[in-house]
């Protein structure tokens, strides 16, 4: 109970932080955006290819945003020691990776809710009605990234180049989810349905839950690093 | 705590606060190892850092709102209106903390722990960014956690205003203590211990 008080206490700081500066969230949309401009122009893609490229540009365009949203992500914490103050405090280390795997997610969906759309548009797929299964999909994606990512920032936080460290280290990371995601979006713009992906919808969603609970446990020794 | 530039001040005092864990030994507080998993213990640990601890984007109120709720208390307007008014800020309440100067900062940190209320208080060199009112308030607040029974440890370059506080004296010196012994009248020892590891210091 104590551990979801400030989580949410963590969490609603970190958004109104975020209204305040606007610059997380302005930088990764306007990028986000960019991103499916340059893929528009540059890809000339028939439609037979269509989908198996289209899921592939999509989470890159996501891979990428997103490591924006995590070199931030302590941004606030850096400056005039805040993570030392919080570090002080009673609150369960726990707490402060859950807020901030939540405050990235919540960065990430606000993107993806635009950006997908519009990827849509642009690249004139015309199944609409899958939108919100593909949703679900790149929700289950976009945590497990927020979760590795964060436990990720946080071990690189005191690094001297931790910008370039981070995907150095995390992309490899990255690979289930990124390998899951795609094979899972590939067969829903494929037959409408998961169907024969199930085991990757398992392995993304075991490795959701797997990190959470990694995270949750070790953060107060990552934190440290 | 006294003792030259890189005698190990702050990393002690960061130990004590849970900051670092020591690579030998152990901190015990009240008879109890201070641990990573001690959440409870980190209840009872204030550390003053002038200038520090509080978020630029959030206003003075909003991060006495903050800190508070994250040391489980929630302390009303009025209480925080009245920490507020005690070091002077009142007027400042809804300022973001940018807008502060480095001494107004450090008045703002001591209304924060005078509403946490820490059993064991430590300060690192907390006079070099405070005016003379904010030195006569600082050392007003650490008087009245001394009565109330709370242990205070002070590191600090200003020898004259800490001997008039302390009722011990540390003398750190290359990460070893050198000199520990509660006040005395007169503390011939004191001077001498000071005079050898701090020669080109006041005294």
């Amino acid at each position: 109970m104590k551990l979801l008080r400030h989580t949410a206490l963590l969490l609603w700081k970190d958004v109104r932080l975020e209204m305040r500066r606007r610059e997380s969230l302005l930088t990764m949309f306007f990028f986000g955006t960019l991103l499916l401009f340059v893929f528009h122009f540059s890809f000339d893609l028939a439609p037979d290819r269509m989908v198996e490229t289209t899921p592939a540009l999509l989470w890159l365009a996501f891979l990428f945003t997103g490591t924006l949203g995590l070199a931030q992500l302590f941004e606030a914490e850096r400056g005039n020691h805040c993570l030392d103050a919080l570090l002080l405090s009673p609150m369960d280390r726990g707490a402060l990776f859950l807020a901030k795997t939540g405050f990235n997610v919540v960065l990430m969906t606000l993107v993806e809710i635009v950006v997908i759309p519009l990827f849509w548009i642009l690249f004139n797929l015309r199944s609409w009605d899958l939108i919100p299964l593909l949703f679900l999909i790149v929700f289950l994606g976009t945590v497990g990234f927020c979760v590795l990512g964060t436990i990720l920032s946080a071990v690189t936080l005191k690094a001297r180049a931790r910008e370039l460290l981070l995907p150095l280290v995390l992309f490899p990371l990255m690979i289930p989810v990124i390998l899951a995601t795609i094979r899972l979006m590939e067969n829903v713009l494929r037959f409408g349905v998961i169907g024969d992906a199930a085991p990757w919808l398992r392995l993304l969603i075991g490795f959701d839950v797997i990190f959470i609970t990694v995270g949750v446990l070790i953060f107060d020794r990552v934190i440290d690093v | 705590m006294l003792g030259p530039n890189g005698a190990g001040k702050t990393t002690l005092l960061k130990l004590l606060a849970g900051l670092l864990y020591p690579t030998q030994g152990e901190i015990l507080f009240d008879g109890v190892p201070l641990t990573r998993t001690a959440t409870e213990l980190r209840a009872a640990i204030g550390f003053l850092a002038p200038s520090d601890h509080l978020y630029e984007d959030l206003t003075v109120a909003e991060n006495l709102d903050f800190f508070t709720a994250l040391y489980g208390k929630s302390p009303p307007k009025a209480a925080i209106h009245h920490a507020l008014q005690s070091v002077g800020l009142e007027r400042w309440s809804n300022e973001y903390i940018s807008a502060l100067s480095s001494g107004m900062k450090c008045r703002l940190s001591i209304a924060k722990w005078q509403l946490l209320e820490p059993s064991l208080m430590l300060l690192d060199e907390p006079y070099g960014v405070l005016d003379g009112s904010g030195v006569d308030l600082l050392e007003g607040f650490l008087k009245a956690q001394a009565q109330k029974g709370h242990i205070i440890v002070i590191a600090s370059h200003h020898i004259s205003r800490v001997l008039q506080l302390c009722s011990r004296a540390l003398i750190l010196h290359q990460g070893k203590l050198f000199f520990d012994e509660p006040r005395q009248q007169p503390w011939e020892s004191f001077y001498r211990a000071f005079g050898e590891f701090m020669p080109h210091n006041e005294s």
